[in-house]
């Protein structure tokens, strides 16, 4: 929204305010400033006009002139000049001690030349007039002399670019705006005087110049007001309503048009102008727009309309798509001399619609939609009608036409201004409130125990005593909120398990030498297809996306992370680590599940330029990263145990990668391994890439695990055996370890424990037969209450080795 | 016998610098302790040794072999050391690299989310969090935005087909899923599961239908903070925000409140920063985010009596604040993943 300050000050008188002053007052009054436009010469303090008294030359200088310059004060200045385009008794602009003129030059009284020059004659160029530096500005006409210069150049103004909220319908204008400042200021407001008498009726002997006016659609349009105007002439507006107009990039078209766009921007009522001779039939019919009803609309756009909009039509078409914008047909052009002024209320939600549907916003519109003053439109009416009259010329036509009326707005809101003190926390009179209240319009009434404060018809964002408090903080300052402390109780509460599992996982994986990466969660259907092909596509889609790449939910981090990889491989940036943390999506049966997740990946170039080879990051990295992620989720990876990665299509490289599929039952899954080479080769990476995914449903997180329970542990020491076996090649490690660990404890009985058995050795090869393989392990004995003996753990574990031979298929290894 | 026990002390003592292999030592060793060592054969002849004097030649004895063993013990030791040195091979060279990855860092988006939580943590928030695939009721309706309010438009926020399910997303009845256009939805479901007090701050992605540019994205983050508790006022708002800027942004930090319109928030507040020591914010306010007093309108949609509770809701993005707080200019940078931009933030991250 523009506002005009020259125009601003047809409501309010700022002569004693600053521009600085202004903007700070619109922001503080919640109305953005997010430009200010200088037209013409800009804000200047200490330039006055001044008149040229005497002009002598400089004794020391010969392109120089030592003058006397009256200035307002009792005694002329002197001062050195350097021009000499002027003459005694011209008006100049004269910059005194002390200003700063445009581009931050500041005025001091200087020596020239032996000769003291106290102030500065300017040329347009030295006021930020244009480029002109030929010579002194010589003002026109006889401005006063000492008056301020920008007193001189009525031209000049300041727009202001602001935002007005969607709340403030009745700020989309200068008096509205106006009011604001007054209120904020402690100024008087003063409205438009209106000339036309509503009451009395014109001349009488002629009825209007339409027949009359249905509504057929009075939910939508509930007040409608039609004057009649006869032998109007049509020409272009004078100048200081196009300089209006101009100043808040309005395009002059004529006289008529261009009062109807100031009363609208003055008062923020549209009003529609008809040329009476081109409504066909004599008659206006406000009603809903016949289902592909069509109408060219002023921006010469053909528009297909549906019932749902609202149009003034004439008796054969439509005029106007009612509050939005009317046809290039009903125009008023150089040939009007009759014409109907319309002003209306018209249903905001369905002006908005109608707006949207047709892709097609006007000011009028915009108020419309927001909601214009319901007791406004016969004001604004009358309003312009004045204008028309006294620019126009032409003469009222019989009575005024109205169908409905005045929505009403009685709204009464019963507050105490303890309300507002409590609710603000910190002091201020009740006068002070009170004072707001009447500023803005409000009426007042103390009752026994609270106050009655009925807004103006305008406000229809107060209803409610939150919305007086508001009212009263905003005027008051909110600047003046004073300075506190914290102070809260203290509350015993645990962050969110996604919040402290990503916290946790993070870190981890940072100081594991992993970079964490962002990337979007939108990903192309493409990808999702190509690589997660067990997924289906649409439940994942997005209704309407805004880029083709970005069309379906992620269903991994691996994409984003392989694109990181990608990314930095083409720039050599060095980066081979990389990890994320974030939400992804899981189709299954057809619904979505929002999961968490994190997944890391080690790029492993072909070549790597080091001094010194480390042996290269392998699955058995990745299975121990996965341990950690796991029990910082306390998920139970493995007891669960991994399956190898068996699935074609997927990302991950068969017979190096493994998986846990527990999100059935415990809600989460994990991957760990190699990507496959034509993965790799699809992001243009050179060499390997290995890493993990954990996937888990949040709702599986937190879950309480009760307190721990100290359990007693021996202080006696182990006894250790080793026992090597031979397997099918196929077993899984953990399968031999688990029967082996089943089968010791067995043949230890009560006698004591076996602690642990772990694998120590993997081999094939010489002395194993093709298809086997054989695992070695490590026992680990203790008993709580004493040092084992050899003899006690030599007939255990003997016994061990007949119970392996005789119960399993495994062979002990001599 | 005592001087002969005297002399083979300093023998052995000037012997022991001289040993410097494993052999050597075995030999030298058993020059005083073996079959035929003088000190065995020393031994041997207390035998000979005047009854009354053979107390106290007998301790002699005993303390001369344990000079000895102390002796050879030290020399052992040292003969080890020099064996287990060999062992390495050379010396280091302390200036060469490590072949180890190069440290990885947080995003310094999650480096300032987890300052910002950090700070709000301290005067007693706690992190909440809630589905980024939400739904219009708590987007939207809970949160007083009507039906035709521009924000609900598909011109700017992305939806899921009508058809779409989520199985751990509960709708409220039978609303449209959308991908959430801030967080303020966490606090909705935080209220409809809880009474008050609530005390939470709501850190995570958003979305919203723009066009990507230097200072637009469709992903953004975003952190939103709620306080519901009987007597919660504007200044305590004011207070809590004052903190937090001077915590994050640095003592010289001045925030202050413009008045400003949120359908969800009455009395609306925009709050801007000034920091001197920032460049991006150093001369002129810059806009952080929104903040104001919960309305009536969403304590009456979350079943809480607005007689009875006051509450503040904050609420601004968490890539704004990296910008100010590094300089950056960018917000695409963040989506990126570029590691020379990414490793210019390796502060570590107090948790």
């Amino acid at each position: 929204m523009l506002i005009s300050l020259n125009w601003l000050s047809r409501y309010i008188d700022l002569a004693d305010k600053t521009v600085e002053e202004i903007a700070h007052a619109l922001n503080m009054l919640g109305f953005e400033v997010e430009k200010v436009r200088e037209t013409g010469l800009p804000q200047l303090e200490k330039v006055v006009v001044g008149r040229v008294l005497h002009r002598d030359q400089h004794p020391n200088a010969d392109r120089l002139a030592v003058c006397r310059v009256e200035v307002g004060t009792m005694k002329p200045l002197q001062i050195v000049c350097g021009a000499s385009n002027y003459r005694v008794g011209d008006r100049v602009p004269v910059a005194l001690v002390g200003s700063s003129l445009p581009g931050g030059y500041k005025i001091n009284a200087t020596e020239l030349r032996g000769v003291t020059s106290f102030g500065m004659m300017c040329s347009p160029r030295e006021l930020g007039l244009g480029e002109d530096h030929e010579g002194l500005l010589i003002l026109d006409g006889e401005p006063e002399i000492g008056a301020p210069i920008n007193q001189a150049f009525p031209d000049s103004d300041t727009v202001f670019d602001l935002e007005v909220t969607p709340n403030r319908p009745d700020c989309l204008s200068h008096l509205g705006i106006g009011r604001e400042l007054a209120a904020y200021f402690g100024k008087k407001l003063v409205y438009p005087e209106l000339k036309t008498d509503p009451d009395r009726l014109p001349p009488v002997g002629r009825s209007a110049l339409i027949g009359g006016v249905t509504t057929l659609s009075p939910d939508n349009c509930p007040n409608y007001i039609a004057y009649s105007l006869g032998g109007v002439k049509i020409a272009p507006s004078p100048e200081w309503l196009q300089g209006y107009l101009r100043a808040v990039d309005q395009r002059p078209i004529n006289n008529v048009v261009d009062i109807t766009n100031f009363v609208l921007l003055e008062l923020g009522q549209p009003l529609h102008a008809f040329d009476a001779d081109k409504i066909g039939g004599r008659e206006i019919i406000v009603r809903q727009a016949v289902q592909g009803e069509k109408i060219v609309t002023l921006d010469n756009k053909e528009r297909i309309l549906n019932s749902d909009m609202l149009v003034i039509a004439d008796a054969e078409k439509p005029l106007v798509v009612a509050g939005v914008m009317g046809s290039i047909e009903a125009e008023v052009d150089e040939s009007t001399v009759d014409i109907v002024l319309e002003s209306a209320y018209f249903n905001p939600s369905n002006i908005r619609r109608t707006s949207r549907q047709l892709g097609l916003s006007s000011d009028s519109s915009y108020r419309f939609e927001r909601g214009v003053d319901p007791n406004g439109a016969n004001f604004a009416a009358l309003r312009a009608i004045d204008l028309i009259l006294e620019i126009a010329g032409g003469e009222r036509i019989g009575p005024v036409i109205q169908t409905g009326s005045e929505p009403t707005v009685e709204r009464k809101i019963a507050i105490t201004p303890q309300y507002i003190r409590e609710l603000a926390g910190f002091d201020f009179p009740d006068v002070r409130i009170r004072e707001v209240f009447r500023a803005l319009e409000c009426g007042v009434r103390e009752r026994d125990d609270h106050w009655e404060v009925e807004p103006p018809s305008w406000r229809g964002d107060l209803y409610r005593p939150a919305d007086l408090a508001e009212e009263f903080l905003r005027l008051y300052g909110s600047d003046r909120i004073p300075d506190t402390p914290v102070t809260m109780s203290g509350m015993d509460q645990k962050d969110a398990p996604v919040a402290s599992l990503t916290r946790l996982h993070s870190q981890y994986l940072a100081n594991r030498h992993f970079q964490e990466c962002i990337n979007y969660s939108l990903r192309s259907e493409d990808e999702i297809s190509r690589w997660f092909g067990h997924f289906e596509l649409d439940p994942l889609r997005l209704e309407n996306p805004i880029a083709s790449d970005q069309t379906h939910l992620r269903v991994s981090l691996i994409p984003g992370l392989l694109d990181a990889l990608k990314f930095n491989r083409a720039r050599d940036t060095g980066l081979e680590r990389v990890f994320e943390v974030g939400k992804i999506f899981h189709e299954r049966d057809g619904r979505v599940y929002e999961l968490y997740s994190v997944a890391f990946l080690a790029f492993i170039p072909e070549r790597t330029a080091s001094w010194k080879r480390r042996e290269a990051f392998d699955f058995y990295s990745a299975k121990s990263i996965m341990e950690v992620l796991a029990k910082a989720a306390a998920l139970d990876i493995e007891s669960i145990g991994y399956q190898a990665e068996e699935k074609d299509g997927s990302l991950w490289l068969k017979g190096h990668s493994a998986q846990v599929d527990a999100m059935a039952v415990d809600g989460f899954q994990a991957q760990i391994g190699r990507l496959r080479f034509k993965v790799v080769k699809e992001w243009d990476l050179d060499g390997d890439v290995l890493g993990g995914s954990l996937e888990i449903l949040p709702e599986k997180l937190g879950k309480d695990e009760g307190m721990v329970t100290y359990r007693p542990f021996s202080q006696f020491p182990t006894a250790v055996k080793d026992l090597a076996l031979v397997v099918d090649e196929s077993l899984l490690a953990e399968t031999v370890r688990r029967q082996l660990g089943k089968l010791a404890r067995q043949v230890a009985g009560k006698r004591f424990d076996l602690e642990a058995v772990s694998v120590f050795d993997v081999y094939k090869g010489e002395g194993i037969p093709k298809g086997k393989k054989s695992l070695a392990f490590n026992l680990r004995f203790r008993a709580d209450d004493r040092t084992l003996t050899d003899k006690e753990v030599g007939e255990v574990f003997s016994a061990l080795q007949d119970r392996v031979e005789a119960s399993t298929p495994y062979r002990i290894r001599n | 016998m005592e001087d002969t026990l005297k002399a083979l002390i300093s023998e052995a003592e000037d012997g022991i610098p001289t040993v410097r292999t494993r052999p050597q030592f075995e030999a030298f060793k058993a020059r005083y302790l073996g079959p035929h060592g003088s000190l065995t054969r020393a031994m041997r002849g207390i035998k000979q040794v005047p009854r009354e004097d053979k107390p106290r030649i007998g301790q002699l004895l005993n303390r001369t072999k344990k000079r000895l063993e102390e002796l050879f013990e030290v020399c052992l030791g040292a003969i080890e050391e020099e064996e287990q040195a060999a062992k390495l091979g050379e010396a280091i060279d302390p200036s060469l690299p490590s072949p180890d990855p190069p440290p990885g860092n947080l995003h310094p988006l999650t480096q300032v989310r987890e300052e910002i939580n950090r700070i709000l943590k301290s005067v007693g928030f706690v992190v909440a969090d809630g589905p980024e695939v939400d739904t219009e009721f708590f987007c939207f309706d809970a949160l007083n935005t009507p039906e035709d309010h521009p924000a609900r438009d598909e011109q700017d926020t992305f939806y899921l087909p009508v058809e779409a399910k989520l199985a751990n997303v509960a709708k409220f009845s039978d609303e449209r899923y959308l991908l959430r256009t801030h967080t303020s939805t966490v606090q909705i479901r935080t209220m409809l599961g809880q009474r008050p007090p609530v005390r939470i701050i709501s850190p995570g992605r958003c979305f919203r239908r723009d066009t990507t540019d230097a200072t637009h994205s469709a992903s953004f983050t975003q952190v939103e903070g709620l306080y519901v508790d009987k007597g919660v006022t504007v200044r305590d708002l004011k207070a809590v925000l004052d903190f937090l800027f001077k915590s994050l942004f640095g003592s010289d930090t001045k925030s202050r409140f413009r008045p400003h319109f949120f359908p969800y928030t009455e009395p609306s507040f925009e709050m801007d920063a000034r920091s001197a020591h920032l460049k991006k914010v150093g001369k002129e306010w810059v806009e952080l985010g929104g903040c104001g007093m919960v309305d009536p309108a969403v304590f009456a949609a979350v079943g809480y009596d607005p007689e009875v509770y006051s509450g503040y809701a904050f609420g601004f993005g968490i890539e704004r604040c990296a910008m100010i707080l590094y300089g950056i200019d960018d917000i695409r940078y963040f989506y990126q993943n570029d590691y020379r931009f990414l490793r210019q933030f390796g502060h570590p991250v107090s948790c």
